[in-house]
C-alpha cells in the first residue's frame, strides 16, 4: 500500500501541472484580455456592439469626432471633418480595422476584465480618448484630394511632429461619411474599392523618385568623392543593356549629386546604384526600414519592398530610381515615408507616430515609457548630408526640405504622384508624405495637397487659427 | 438621472456575483467532507513476535511483508525475500499469500500456496521469523495521522442535504440568469428544465441516503454539480440536448451504482479481466467497422437513431483492467498482457484519427503501467517509443497521401501553436483565437447565461465548453469547475492507503489522472497552451457517452473510500 502511495505521485504531478497550467493561462488572460476582445469576429462588439454608450473621441483640441448623445452615435458637425477622418476614427461598423473606433472598442465601451462586455447599458462605464490629430487639418488635406483636381483622387496624406510623435493629420481617400455610411453594392464597388483600407497605415505603392533619399544616402556612405562628382545627362541612356531615361526624356546637361536631386535625374541615380551594386542597395533599403513594418499604435504598417537583382544592371538602375520592375518594383508606404524624412530631419532617428494623446488605458504610455520611442534609421552623418542636397521650399511659412517623385505604375493609369519631406522650423518640426494615385507630376498633384496640410497645420500649431 | 432599470440592472449583476462566490463554496465544502469522517487512526489487527516481544500495527487493508524497505512490514531477516508475502483483509477474514518467496510462507506450520485464511492467534512464519495475529486493539500506541486527514472527526463538515441544497440553488440560480435571456425565447423553459434537474439530484441522493444507507454523498454531489452546470448550459442553446444530456446523466449515475456494486470484491477483476479485455477490444473494432466518420474521427456508432463513442465506454474497463490486488501484483509482474492490450486500445483509436482520446489512453497506460511497476522506465520507453512514431508519421505524412490525409489536421495544429492569432482565420487557429476573445469576454462574471455569443460556434458545448462556461458565467467560475475535477486526484490519492485493497487504489489514482489529463487536454487545448484539442471537459461537456463514462470512473474513486462498502448509516 506504502508503494502504490509513492507511484501516485506521478499522477499528482500531473495535478500539480494541471494547476500550474490554470496559472499560466490566468496570467496570460490578465495580460492579453484587452487585446482578446477587440477582434472583428467579435459579436459582442461587432455591429453596434456598444457604441450606444461608449465614450467621446476628440482631436488635440477637444474638438469632438465622435460621441454618443441619449444612445445615438454621432460624429463631427462638418462633414468634410467626418469624411476626412474616417480612417482615423472610424464608424459604426468593425470594417475599417485600424481605426480607433475598432481598435479600442472595448476601451470606449468600458471594457474591464472584471466585468467582461455585457454590463448592464445603466451599470456601464466608458472612457473617453483624445487623438493628436488637427481636425481642420485633415479637413483642408482632405479638401485638396477630393475637390483640388479635375476628379476625386485617390490617395493619402500623413504629417507628423518629427520631435514628440504627435500626428496632426491622417487622409485617406477614398472615404465615406461615417453618418451616413454607403450601401456598397455590385452598382458602385469600383467607387468604393479598397475605401476600408487606410492607405497611410495599409497601402504599399510605387514611389519613383522620392526613393532617390534611399539611393542618395547609400552614395553619401560608400562613395568617398561623391561631391566632386559630374554626370552628363542626356536625358536617356543605355545602362545594362537597356535603355534608362528621366521624365519625358529631359536632358539636364552636366550636374552634380545636389542638381541631380533637384531635377530629379535618373540616369545619375540609376548609374549610382549600378555602381553601388545589388548587396550595398539592399543593406541600405534594409536600414532605412524600407521592408519593415513599423508599429504604430497596436497596428502594423504595410511593409514596402525592395529587392535589387544581382545579375540585371538595367533593372539595378531602375529600382535606384524607384522604379524596379516585377519581383524587383519598388513599394512603400507613406507612413514609412514620413517616418524616413522624419529621420532625415532628426539626426537619423524616427521618433514613433503615434494618434493616440490619451485615454487608451495603456499604463506604459500614459506615464511615458512606451511614448517617443524611436527607430535609427539614418546615420546622423548622412542626416545631416541628406538635409543639405534635398531641395528646400517655402510652404505656408514653413522651410521645408523635400522631393517629388512621379511614379509610373502602368495598367494604363497615370503615375503616382508623391511628396515627401520635412520642415526644418524648431516651433513646427513637420516630417510628412502625400501621394496621390492615378495623377501625374509629384510637384502638380502631391505637392499642393501637402501644401493645404502644412499650412493649416503650421497656423493651427502657432496658434494663429 | 435615477432610473428604476438600474435597479433591475443591479439585481442581475448581483446573481452574477452570487454565482462565483457559490461555486466556491460547494467545491471547497465538497473536499472539506471528504477529509472528515473516517474511521479513527487505530491499527486493524497487529502482529506479536513472540521471540523479541515486539508488537507491529497493521493498518492497512493489503500489506506488503518483506525485507524491501519499500514494504507496508519490513522485516530485517536475511531469510525473507525482498517482497515476501502479502496479508490481506477480504469480507471472510485475514487471509496471507505468498508472492514467490525463497524460504515460503507458513500459517500454523503449514506452507501456504495461493491465499490461507489466518484467524487471531494463529502463527504465520515468515523466513525465520515467526508472528502471532492479533486484535487490532492489542496495539496501544498513538499513531500519526496523515495530514489531509488531520480533523479527524465523527461529526461531518458540512451534512449532505445542506451540501445538496448549496448545489440546487446554483442550478436554480443558473435557471434564472437564463430566463433574462436577452433574445427573449420561451421565458420558463429553463424552469422546467430545472424542475428535471434537481428531481434527479434528489432522488439520486435519497436513494443513496435511504435505500443504500451511505453516510458520505460528496463526490456524487460534486459529479451532481458539474453534470447539473452541464445540463443548464444547454438550455439557451440547444434545450433539446440539455434533456438528452440530463437522460444520460441518469443513465451514467445508473452505472455508477452498479459498478460500485460489480467490483465489490477486488479480487473479481482478476477472474474476468480476459473476457472485459475481449469485449472492450470488439467495441473499438466495431466503431471502425460500423462507425461513421464524424468531425474527422470515426468514432460514433450509430444504433437505429442512438448514436454513443464506444471509446467513452471502453475508458472505464480500461482502468478496471489495469488495476488489481496486492498479491496478485506481486506474483505476476510483468505486465505484457497489459501493454498489448493498450497497443491494440490506442492503435484502433489512432486507425479512428480519434488523436485526442488515443493520448488519453496512453497517459493512462502510463499511468498504470507505473502504479503496477514503480519503474519509471515502463513511463520513459512508451514515450520514446510514441515520440519516434509521430515524428515517423510526420516525416511519412508528407510523403504518402493516405497517411497525410489522416496527419496533417494534427501537423498543422502544431504549426500554429503559440502563434493562433496569425492563424485567426484559418483552420489551425479559429477556433482558438475564438475561445480566448469569448473568455476575455466574460470577464469574471461572465454576460449571463443565453447572452454569450460563443454557443454560436460549432463544438462550443463539447470540446470549447470551458469557453462556453466562461464567456456565460464568468471565468471564475470556469476555473472553479476545472479545479473541482483536478481536485479528485488530490483526493484519490490522500484515501490511497485507506483503499480495501491496492484494486481500489490503482484504479482511483488511474480514474482521477485520467480525468485529469482530459481536463488538461480540453482546457490547455482550446486556450492553445498545449497543441491538441478534441476531447471533452469531464461531467460538463455535452456528451452523452461522455457524461455516463465520467460516472463509471468516479465511481473507482468512490470504491476506493472504504467507507463506501463498510459503513451503513
Amino acid at each position: 500500500m506504502k508503494r502504490t502511495l509513492r507511484r501516485s505521485t506521478l499522477i499528482l504531478l500531473f495535478t500539480i501541472a494541471f494547476i500550474v497550467g490554470i496559472g499560466f493561462f490566468s496570467v496570460e488572460l490578465v495580460l492579453g484580455a484587452r487585446d482578446w476582445v477587440d477582434q472583428p469576429y467579435n459579436a459582442h462588439i461587432s455591429g453596434n456592439g456598444g457604441l450606444e454608450q461608449a465614450g467621446k473621441i476628440m482631436d488635440r483640441n477637444g474638438a469632438p469626432l465622435a460621441e454618443t448623445v441619449d444612445g445615438e452615435r454621432l460624429y463631427n458637425e462638418d462633414e468634410t471633418v467626418r469624411r476626412a477622418l474616417l480612417h482615423t476614427v472610424g464608424d459604426n461598423s468593425l470594417n475599417i480595422s485600424t481605426a480607433v473606433q475598432s481598435k479600442y472598442r472595448s476601451n470606449l465601451i468600458g471594457y474591464s476584465l472584471i466585468w467582461g462586455l455585457n454590463m448592464p447599458q445603466s451599470l456601464r462605464t466608458s472612457r473617453d480618448i483624445t487623438l493628436t490629430v488637427d481636425a481642420p487639418t485633415c479637413a483642408a488635406a482632405y479638401n485638396m484630394l477630393s475637390t483640388g483636381f479635375d476628379e476625386p483622387k485617390r490617395g493619402a496624406c500623413v504629417v507628423y511632429n518629427y520631435k514628440t510623435g504627435d500626428v496632426i493629420c491622417s487622409v485617406s481617400t477614398p472615404s465615406y461619411d461615417p453618418a451616413n455610411p454607403p450601401q456598397i453594392d455590385e452598382n458602385n464597388e469600383s467607387e468604393y474599392e479598397g475605401v476600408y483600407l487606410d492607405n497611410v497605415m495599409s497601402s504599399a505603392l510605387t514611389p519613383g523618385s522620392i526613393f532617390k533619399i534611399v539611393t542618395a544616402a547609400a552614395a553619401i556612405e560608400n562613395i568617398p568623392d561623391i561631391y566632386s562628382r559630374s554626370w552628363y545627362c542626356e536625358g536617356t541612356e543605355i545602362i545594362g543593356g537597356h535603355e534608362v531615361h528621366c521624365y519625358n526624356e529631359t536632358a539636364h546637361g552636366e550636374i552634380g549629386i545636389k542638381e541631380a536631386m533637384e531635377h530629379s535625374c535618373n540616369i545619375v541615380f540609376a548609374k549610382l546604384a549600378v555602381e553601388l551594386g545589388a548587396d550595398k542597395m539592399n543593406a541600405q533599403a534594409e536600414k532605412m526600414g524600407i521592408n519593415a513594418s513599423f508599429k504604430i499604435d497596436d497596428v502594423g504598417t504595410a511593409k514596402g519592398h525592395y529587392q535589387a537583382p544581382g545579375n540585371d544592371e538595367n533593372v539595378l538602375g531602375w529600382t535606384g530610381v524607384g522604379q524596379g520592375v516585377g519581383a524587383y518594383e519598388d513599394k512603400v508606404n507613406p507612413m514609412q515615408m514620413a517616418m524616413l524624412c522624419a529621420a532625415v530631419a532628426n539626426e537619423g532617428k524616427a521618433v514613433n507616430p503615434t494618434y493616440i494623446q490619451s485615454g487608451t488605458g495603456d499604463v506604459l504610455k500614459d506615464i511615458g515609457i512606451t511614448r517617443n520611442q524611436s527607430h535609427d534609421l539614418i546615420d546622423p552623418n548622412t542626416a545631416l548630408q541628406l538635409n543639405d542636397i534635398l531641395p528646400a521650399y517655402n510652404i505656408g511659412g514653413l522651410t521645408v526640405h523635400a522631393k517629388t517623385g512621379t511614379a509610373e505604375v502602368g495598367d494604363e493609369k497615370r503615375p503616382n504622384a508623391w511628396f515627401v519631406g520635412y520642415s526644418t522650423d524648431s516651433d513646427c518640426p513637420l516630417a510628412f508624405a502625400c501621394v496621390v494615385q492615378d495623377a501625374g507630376l509629384g510637384s502638380e498633384y502631391a505637392m499642393p495637397v501637402a501644401e493645404a496640410a502644412l499650412e493649416t497645420a503650421a497656423q493651427r500649431l502657432r496658434g494663429k487659427m | 438621472m435615477f432610473n428604476i432599470s438600474v435597479l433591475y440592472d443591479a439585481g442581475v449583476v448581483g446573481l452574477r456575483i452570487v454565482m462565483p462566490l457559490l461555486a466556491i463554496i460547494i467545491v471547497y465544502q465538497c473536499y472539506a467532507a471528504m477529509r472528515r469522517r473516517r474511521r479513527p487512526e487505530k491499527p486493524l489487527v497487529s502482529l506479536y513476535n513472540p521471540r523479541s516481544g515486539g508488537m507491529i500495527p497493521v493498518v492497512f487493508w493489503e500489506n506488503s511483508i518483506g525485507r524491501s524497505k519499500s514494504s507496508d512490514i519490513v522485516i530485517n531477516d536475511l531469510s525473507v525475500s525482498r517482497n515476501h508475502c502479502v496479508l490481506l483483509r477480504r469480507s471472510a477474514g485475514w487471509f496471507v499469500s505468498d508472492v514467490g518467496s525463497m524460504s515460503g510462507t507458513f500459517v500454523n506450520g503449514v506452507r501456504v500456496n495461493g491465499r490461507a485464511q489466518v484467524l487471531i492467534d494463529d502463527i504465520i512464519k515468515v523466513g525465520s521469523t515467526e508472528y502471532q495475529l492479533k486484535r487490532g486493539n492489542d496495539f496501544n500506541s498513538p499513531l500519526r495521522s496523515d495530514k489531509f486527514f488531520s480533523k479527524v472527526s465523527d461529526k461531518p463538515a458540512i451534512q449532505a442535504w445542506k451540501l445538496m441544497f448549496m448545489i440546487t440553488m446554483f442550478h436554480l440560480f443558473m435557471a434564472v440568469e437564463a430566463m433574462f435571456w436577452n433574445d427573449g425565447g420561451n421565458v420558463y423553459s429553463p424552469m422546467i428544465l430545472f424542475g428535471a434537474l434537481a428531481a434527479t439530484e434528489w432522488i439520486f441522493f435519497s436513494v443513496s441516503y435511504f435505500a443504500l444507507r451511505r453516510v458520505n454523498f460528496e463526490l456524487e454531489a460534486l459529479g451532481l454539480f458539474l453534470t447539473g452546470i452541464g445540463v443548464m448550459m444547454l438550455v439557451r442553446q440547444a434545450e433539446r440536448s440539455a434533456y438528452v444530456q440530463l437522460a444520460a446523466a441518469g443513465i451514467g449515475i445508473v452505472l455508477y451504482c452498479l459498478i460500485i456494486k460489480f467490483i465489490e470484491d477486488p479480487d473479481r477483476s482478476d477472474k474476468i479481466r480476459l473476457p472485459m479485455m475481449i469485449v472492450s477490444v470488439l467495441m473499438l473494432a466495431s466503431s471502425i467497422v460500423l462507425g461513421r466518420v464524424t468531425n474527422g474521427a470515426a468514432n460514433w456508432v450509430y444504433i437505429g437513431s442512438i448514436s454513443f463513442q464506444p471509446s467513452e465506454f471502453v475508458k472505464t474497463i480500461f482502468i478496471f483492467v489495469g488495476a488489481g490486488a496486492l498479491d496478485k501484483l506481486q506474483t505476476k509482474r510483468n505486465l505484457i498482457e497489459f501493454i498489448i492490450y493498450s497497443v491494440v486500445c490506442v492503435g484502433l483509436l489512432a486507425l479512428m484519427s480519434d488523436f485526442g482520446t488515443a493520448l488519453i489512453f496512453f497517459v493512462t497506460f502510463l499511468l498504470v503501467a507505473f502504479m503496477r511497476s514503480g519503474d519509471i522506465k515502463t513511463v520513459l520507453l512508451p514515450v520514446g517509443a510514441v515520440a519516434g512514431t509521430f515524428g515517423l508519421l510526420s516525416f511519412l505524412a508528407e510523403r504518402i497521401n493516405f497517411i497525410g490525409d489522416r496527419f496533417n489536421y494534427v501537423l498543422n495544429r502544431f504549426k500554429a501553436y503559440r502563434h493562433v492569432w496569425d492563424y485567426a482565420n484559418e483552420a489551425a487557429g479559429y477556433q482558438q483565437v475564438r475561445v480566448l476573445t469569448y473568455i476575455a469576454s466574460g470577464g469574471l462574471f461572465g454576460v449571463g447565461i443565453g447572452n454569450g455569443y460563443f454557443k454560436q460556434y460549432f463544438a462550443s458545448e463539447s470540446d470549447l465548453v470551458f469557453a462556453l462556461v466562461a464567456e456565460e458565467m464568468g471565468v471564475i467560475v470556469a476555473i472553479v469547475t476545472a479545479l473541482a475535477v483536478a481536485m479528485l486526484m488530490i483526493y484519490a490519492r490522500a484515501i490511497t492507503t485507506r483503499s480495501r485493497s491496492t484494486f481500489y487504489s490503482i484504479s482511483a489514482c488511474c480514474a482521477a489522472g485520467l480525468l485529469v489529463v482530459q481536463l488538461s487536454l480540453n482546457i490547455f487545448g482550446a486556450t492553445d497552451i498545449l497543441p491538441l484539442t478534441g476531447v471533452t471537459f469531464p461531467f460538463v461537456s455535452c456528451g452523452g457517452s461522455s457524461l455516463i463514462s465520467c460516472w463509471g470512473l468516479l465511481a473507482f474513486i468512490k470504491a476506493a473510500d472504504e467507507r463506501t462498502y463498510s459503513i451503513k448509516r
